[in-house]
This record gives C-alpha cells, structure tokens and sequence, in this order.
C-alpha cells in the first residue's frame, strides 16, 4: 500500500476546512509509524539482524499488489474478556464493566477499545448507552491543534452546554474530564485505548519469536507474552498480534489500513424487543463513522416510544432485560485491518522474547509520550 | 459408525476423571449411532399419572455403560466380518425435559437452578429471534408455525428411542409410549408430536443437500475405568507438548468433560492452562449432577432451492476472472468446507476424494493457520493413512473460505473474535442429529416434500455453546473471522427474501460474493431440555 497521507479516523470531517491541520494530523500518524518502525528495526538489528515488516505507507509506501483487505481484517468482542467468568457457566460481570464511580483521574476498566457509557433516569432505568472507539490521542491532537473543534464535538455528542474550561486543566487537555467520565464517554480513557498503542501492537507483532527450544511460537498467547506487546487477558490484543504475526511469517509486509483506527464493525440485535414482542434492534445508531467504520454509536429507543414510558431497560435481549451496558457491548464486534502484500519475500529469523523497546531520541519520545502529535506553530490561531 | 479400526485404548495416563457411566445417559457421550431414530414429543397432564408413567418406562432408558459396551460390541464383530454384522442390533431410549416439564416434576425453584439461562427461558418465540429465526411476515414470532415446541406447540418431554431395525423401532416407540394397554392411567402424558428420522438408504450419514454429516466431534476426555486404565475416548496420538491442544485422534482435539456433562471438570479456555481442567462448579444441585443439556432443532431443507442457488450463484461466480470455471460441485463444498465424501477442502482443494473421506485418520486432520503437521500416532495404531496431501496453511481463506461452514461453527487453530483455539474448544457441542423425510433424487424438480434433519446437540452450557455457535458465528459476517455468512445454517431473522446473506469467496487475485436471498435450512420445530442422570430420574418418577 502507498499513499500520501493519513486521514482522520473514520475519514471523519473534523479536520476538513483546514488543510494545514489535516496535514498536521496525517504527520502525527506518520510519526507514530515512524517511531513504531524504527522500534523494531532496533529490535531485531539487536537480535541479529532482519527486515522491518512493519512498514509506513506514506513514507515507505509500497507499490506492489496487497492481499484482499478483509483477509486483514481482525474482529474481537467490545465486551472486556477480562470481565468474563470462566467455566461453562460463567455469566459476566457486567456491574464489574461498568462501575458507577471512578477513582480520580482515572479510565473506565474498559479495555477492548470500546468504552460506554449508560445513562439513566431518576428511577434508574436505562435511557440511552452510548460508544465510543476514538482513541484519546486524537483528542488530545485537536485540543493541541483545534480546542474550538474540541469543545464543538463535546457540545454536539455530549452537553451543549460544555465549556472549553471544563476539559482542560491548567492549561492541558484532560481526558478525564467529568463529560468524558461522569457524564458521557466522548472518547476512550483506558491508559492503553489510544491509536499509537494500535500502530507499536502492530508493528512489535511483526516480529517472528522462538521459544527457548528454539522453536517458532504460534500460538496466539505464547506470542504475545514472548513479544510482550499487549495485554494478554483481553480479547484484542493477543487476537491483533497473532494476526499481524501470521502474516510476518508469510515473509509479508505488513501496514494497518487508511484511516487508521479501531472502529464498531458491527452490531447484532437480534433477539432485543419490546415488551410487546416487536423487535428493538434498530435502536442502534451510529453517530459518527459509517457502518462497518463506526466511532461513535448509541442504543436508544426513539422519541415516540421514550415519551410512553419506555425505556432502554424495559428491552430485553433473548428473554432477559437489559441491566447493564455491557449487555449490548457483549454483542457489538471491532475490528482492526491491516494490509499485507501479496509478496512474501521477507523471510526473517524468529528472535528470542521479550519487548521492542521504543526507540529513544528527544524528538521521537516528546512525540509519542507527550502529546504523541506534532503541534501546530503558535504562530497560527490555534483556537479558531 | 466409524468405519476404521481403532484400538480400543492407548495407554496414556492422565489426571482425568471417572465418568459415571451407569448414571450419564446413553447418547450423550456414546451416541446411539443407529440408522432409524424416532423423537417423540410429549405434554405432561396429570402430575401422578406422568410419575407413574416415567416409573413403567425407566428401565428402557439407557445409560452410556450399556451403549458403550454394545458400540464395542458391535465394532469388534464387524472387524473380523469386514462388514455389519447383520442380526446384530439393539434399539435405545433416552429422555430429556423442557424446563416446564422439570418444573412440574420437581418445582419452578429446583428447576431455574440449573446453570442456564437459556434452558431457564426456553426455546421461545423471544429465544429463537435471539438466534435469528425468520420471523414469519407481519408477525414478531418466528415459532408461530413451528409443527413442535416454540409458542403453540410447546413441550415437556421428548423421547429419543433409536434403532438398528425399523420394525424393532417401532416396537420400542409402541411399548415406551403412554397407552393405557402397558398400565399407563388416564392423563399420562399426551403425545404432541412424533417423527421419524433416518440414514439416507442412498447415501447413508449424509445430510440431505449430499455433504457426509458429523464427521467432526470432539473427544471426550474422562475415564471408563481407573484399573485397568481406559480413557473414554481411545487415545490414537501421542501426547501433546505442554501448551498445546491435545488430541485423542488426529482432527479430534480433547475436551473436558464438564463441557457436556455437570459436575465434571472444564475445559478452561486460557492457554495458560493448557485447556484446564477446571474444577467443577462445586454449587451445582444435586439434579444438575451427570446431565447434559439438550438442543433438539427441527432444521427443514429445502434441497431444490439449494442446488437452483448453487447453479445460479456458480454461473455468476465464473463470470469472476479470479474464479474462472466455478461450477456448483465446486462451490457447494466451498460453502461446507467438506466435499459431498466428507473430505475436506483443506486437504484436496479442487475435487473430491472418497479415499480421504474413508480414512477416518486422515478426513478430520487439518488446521487453517499452518501447514498441518504429520500426526504423531502411537507405535500400536494401524496407520493405513494413504499418500494423502496435507492441509496447508489458510490463514486467509483462499482454500477454505472463513465462513464455510465447517469453519464458521469450528475455526480450529484460528483466533475468533472470543479467544484463540483453546476458548473454541469450550465451543464445542457434541452433535447426534439424523435425517428425516425422504431424499430428492438428485436430478428431480421441487417436489414440495418436507425433509431436513433433527438436529440434536449435547453441551454444558446452551449460552455459551449452542447459541454462541449460531448466534455469535454463523450468522454473523465478522465473527469468528470477516468473510460472510455461514450459508448453510446461518439466520439474519429476516423472511425471505429481505435477509440476504452474503459469503465471501476470496484468493490472492480478487474476490466474490456469493449472495443467498432465500435460506435453505429453515427452523420447523425445537426446544431446549435437560437430559438428567437415571438417579435424578428415578427420584422425577417419585421413587427413592
């Protein structure tokens, strides 16, 4: 794959009456290819040489022809595996998912890319759910680059009464801020849900790993603990890195597809309705995004029906009511794609375990764990 | 049954459980096996009366100690004959309960506290739309027109009784069916509906569509005996290096058997573990104890309507540069993942092979996401295998397409959107279903006939097994891996033809959509049931 920038998530308009910071963004993710790339580069030049099979599309595009793309396509389950119970009988933990306060400062213990939050009337029934995908690193990119943009997609998807002070703190974007957190979920919060952490997964899985036998590992958990690139009790992560690595070991190069992002693939309602037995699965609506490519979604019932009394609790799901979030985001899949080449002419050696490590460097750690985007001269209204 | 020879056990210890095989009834870990089958639907009216009933009957019904015995029985004699040994036949029963029906013989609390929440609902009109049955237009109920079980026809009891002899068949069914003659009293339960299954005469073990059925079951670890030890399921390979899957014969991985049986040890799905076992869960009631939960669906198939879609969608997936030549022998096998022998697509891409199908150590021996090793077999196994090619790494879906069937309800080795391959081993069922209705010969016209199959599965858990393979896979386009819809058995709950579903052929050159807008297995009958031990049983008939 080549091209000559990176798009915001979902090719969402954002950005779009600003060329320069759409410029600006596509050279955050270059960036984050970038870092990711020389990682690994490092990493195996430490370990006896190999090829980077993780590659930046705009930088080091390749021409040549890639697989289809939905065979990079990587779904998993937006329900926290980590909230899963084991046994033939284990139900979830759904009030575990989604506790009713946080620490300060702190993420949802969401941690499969997909966060929600539930809202609820003065009885406690459910009015509305809402998802988000969107890593916080965009976010924090547009509360660097464009804060009016900001504040404008809080006031459109969360309160329109939200002011810029509320989501900053001395000056820097706070992504725990109370309608990110208490009331509403603009965006991820998780420590591990941002788009840089999806670039590095994908770009440390290309390396091939053997075990202490010498023998190439596979399998999708020995993977990840041996490459320690995620966390290996969620469902995404080890799921994403055994693919990318799959892929490696064809001898492909390997990229993640344009926009990059983590995205709502799908929702599946059926079995959800109404007391009166008519079906309530078209209650799920995207709100930013596309279908297939979705950011931002919500599971309401509409007008007619809120304003008879229903409520989102009053749905039930198979024969079961709906309590908790968790159980819509039990049936909403994600998905990541990458995109490999059809050549498969990179045959590295399998290294031993242990980490890529990111590369130093001023300008490449300021870049990732500061605001892991470039900011845009002071000398322009960034305010606008 | 399985035509190979096998030994009966290899000697390979393990910290596995004693199965109580006198207690576990008789198709759920041995399976009947048996040519002719009947279900027989029942409603409970008089409390007393259906106690009295379930008394005169328990001695016909079968635990796995018997079956097992005459299954070796039965496989011995053909060895030395070379063929079925004729005459030889037995004819079983088994019985199993809804959730009403064990409510009434027990009580509403003893019988929620089984651990599932499906069997607690029920296979009801809310249920099936979980599962994506189509509802019949204008209407929410998709069990509206069920002929058995759903909203109108709703069901206690069923009775499987299954046999080497229609006529013995037939026989049995008369004896074990409430009638007045054999001492049942007035307001025994009443017979709601029966049907007759069967092997295909022309093409016995397959489906009505032509594919060979149930090839693919998963091994039950446990054992029959602790001295001398004997594993239930013989042990054909050698065991598996520590962190990887373990497989009683090659394709058939080993689960625990708390996966279909309470009261057992788990299989865990973290491979941390290898695969568990997991302790069993220790506040199971003492009803739950040795039984499995049951899934009966009645699965009508329209056979004309398949092979016209087949012949249709091949003749457009040809008009495809990147699919030239594609016929509708070619693609049926493309969207089951097996060729009409049983032989896999993995293994012999382009054309059937009867001889890999027949060899029982080789149809189910392949993986997806590597080249599939050589089977490391005991030195005792006779290893007739013949110069079969093996299943080559398909990660992709160019070989077999990520929602072939086969695939779609057993990824194997590939992740799914749940876990890696040891989360889907706790997916696993264990299928006893038989035709029924005549065939379609193969060159005829729609003849309107009513044919499908009886589809029956046994697992621990119906929510995390059953409705999670059909559900959360089959009619999905992105689970357990993006590339369609399970055409054969895949739902989108929508009549016909609204819910179009879609699977996706691809290859290194291009891909195809092969778009069905009609289903072809369509849900006629069904409920959820718990097949309990024979104590639990006795003490469900009134008796101590």
């Amino acid at each position: 794959m080549k091209i000559d920038h990176f798009d915001p998530p979902a090719f969402n308009d954002d950005l779009d009456d600003d060329a320069e910071l759409k410029a600006l963004w596509s050279q955050a993710m270059s960036t984050k290819f970038d870092v990711s790339v020389h990682s690994v580069q490092n990493h195996l030049s430490s370990h006896g040489g190999g090829i980077c099979q993780f590659y930046n599309p705009v930088t080091a595009g390749l021409s040549g022809p890639d697989l289809p793309l939905s065979s990079g396509d990587v779904p998993w389950s937006g329900f926290p595996k980590r909230f899963l119970r084991s046994g033939p009988h284990g139900t979830p933990g759904f009030s575990d998912a989604e506790p009713t306060s946080l620490p300060p400062d702190t993420g949802r213990p969401q941690d499969e890319y997909l966060e929600w939050h539930v809202s609820r009337n003065s009885d406690g029934k459910i009015i509305s759910v809402e998802f988000t995908c969107e890593g916080y690193d965009y976010y924090e990119f547009l509360a660097q680059n464009a804060p009016a943009k900001l504040v404008a997609l809080y006031q459109e998807f969360i309160d329109p009464s939200v002011q810029r002070e509320e989501l900053f703190s001395a000056g820097t974007y706070n992504r725990f801020n109370r309608w990110n957190i208490q009331d509403g979920a603009m965006h991820l919060t998780n420590g591990a849900n941002n788009l840089f952490a999806e670039v590095f997964l994908g770009a440390s899985a290309t390396v091939r790993r053997k075990n202490s036998t010498g023998a190439e590992i596979t399998a999708t958990i020995p993977l990840i603990k041996c490459g320690q690139y995620g966390d290996e009790t969620r469902n995404s992560d080890p799921a994403i890195g055994a693919a990318v690595n799959g892929l490696a070991r064809q001898g492909r190069m390997i990229t993640l597809a344009n926009p990059v992002g983590l995205y709502i693939a799908s929702f599946d309602g059926s079995g959800f309705r109404l007391p009166d037995g008519s079906a309530a699965d078209g209650f799920f609506q995207i709100l930013r995004g596309k279908p297939g490519q979705a950011l931002r979604a919500v599971y309401r019932l509409p007008q007619n029906l809120a304003e008879a009394g229903l409520t989102v609790s009053d749905v039930k799901i198979s024969g079961a009511p709906i309590e908790f979030g968790g159980q819509i985001a039990q049936r909403i899949t994600m998905k990541l794609t990458g995109v490999a080449s059809l050549d498969q002419s990179v045959h590295n050696l399998p290294v031993g375990c242990g980490a890529v490590q990111q590369v130093n460097g001023a300008a490449a750690q300021a870049l990732v764990a500061g605001a892991i985007a470039p900011v845009r001269p002071p000398t322009r209204n960034a305010a606008k | 049954m399985s035509a190979q020879p096998v030994p009966p056990s290899a000697a390979v210890s393990g910290p596995e459980p004693l199965l109580d095989l006198d207690e576990i009834q008789g198709n759920i870990l041995a399976g009947f096996s048996k040519d002719y089958q009947t279900l027989v639907a029942l409603k409970i009216r008089d409390l007393k009366a259906a106690r009295r009933w379930l008394e005169r009957i328990l001695p016909e019904i079968n635990s796995t100690a018997e079956v097992l015995k005459f299954n070796e029985l039965f496989r011995m004699r053909r060895k030395r004959l070379g063929c079925d040994p004729k005459g030889l036949i037995a004819t079983w029963a088994n019985i199993a309960f809804s959730r009403a029906g064990l409510a009434l013989l027990t009580s509403a609390e003893e019988a929620d506290a089984l651990p599932d929440e499906a069997f607690r609902v029920g296979l009801n009109d809310a249920r099936a739309a979980g599962l994506g049955d189509p509802v019949v237009r204008g209407g929410n109920d998709p069990t509206k027109d069920w002929v058995v079980g759903g909203t109108n026809r709703p069901v206690d009891i069923l009775l499987i009784v299954a046999s080497d002899h229609p006529r013995e068949l037939a026989a049995v069914v008369k004896r074990l069916r409430p009638n007045a003659k054999a001492g049942d009293v007035k307001g025994a339960p009443r017979v709601v509906w029966r049907e007759d299954g069967a092997t295909r005469s022309d093409l016995p073990g397959h489906e009505h569509f032509g594919f060979k059925d149930g090839v693919s079951q998963p091994g039950v670890r446990g054992l029959r005996s602790r001295q001398p030890e004997i594993f239930l399921t013989p042990r054909l390979l050698e065991p598996a290096a520590a962190g990887e899957v373990e497989f009683s014969a090659p394709g058939q991985p080993l689960v625990w058997p708390g996966q279909f049986i309470l009261g057992y040890p788990a299989t865990d799905g973290s491979s941390d573990s290898g695969g568990g076992p997991l302790d069993p869960d220790k506040d199971l009631p003492d009803l739950a104890k040795n039984g499995s939960f049951l899934v009966f669906r009645r699965l009508r198939q329209d056979v004309a309507g398949f092979r016209a879609f087949l012949d249709e969608q091949a003749r457009l997936v040809s008009e495809n540069p990147s699919f030239p030549g594609m016929t509708p022998e070619r693609l049926g096998p493309l969207i089951v993942g097996r060729w009409p022998s049983g032989a896999p697509v993995a293994r012999t891409p382009t054309s059937d092979l009867e001889a890999l199908a027949e060899d029982d150590l080789s149809n189910n021996d392949f993986l997806f996401t590597t080249d599939t090793p050589a089977p490391a077999l005991l030195p005792m196994v006779p290893h007739p295998q013949g110069p079969f090619a093996v299943a080559r790494e398909d990660s992709a879906g160019f070989v077999c397409p990520h929602a072939a069937h086969i695939r779609k309800v057993n990824p194997r080795d590939q992740d799914s959107d749940k876990g890696d391959q040891f989360d889907t081993l706790t997916r696993r069922i264990i299928r006893r279903g038989i035709p029924y209705g005549v065939p379609l010969p193969k060159s005829a016209t729609d003849d309107k006939v009513d044919r499908g199959l009886h589809f029956l599965c046994y697992q621990a858990s119906i929510v995390n097994q059953f409705e999670l393979l059909q559900q959360d896979w089959a009619n999905s386009t992105e689970n357990p891996k993006p590339g369609g819809h399970d055409l054969i058995i895949g739902q989108t709950g929508q009549p016909s033809p609204a819910g179009a579903r879609v699977l996706r052929l691809i290859n290194s050159t291009g891909s195809q959509a092969v778009t069905s807008t009609r289903q072809y297995v369509i849900p006629t009958g069904g409920g959820y049931f718990f097949a309990p031990s024979l104590t639990v049983l006795r003490k469900l008939a009134g008796l101590s």
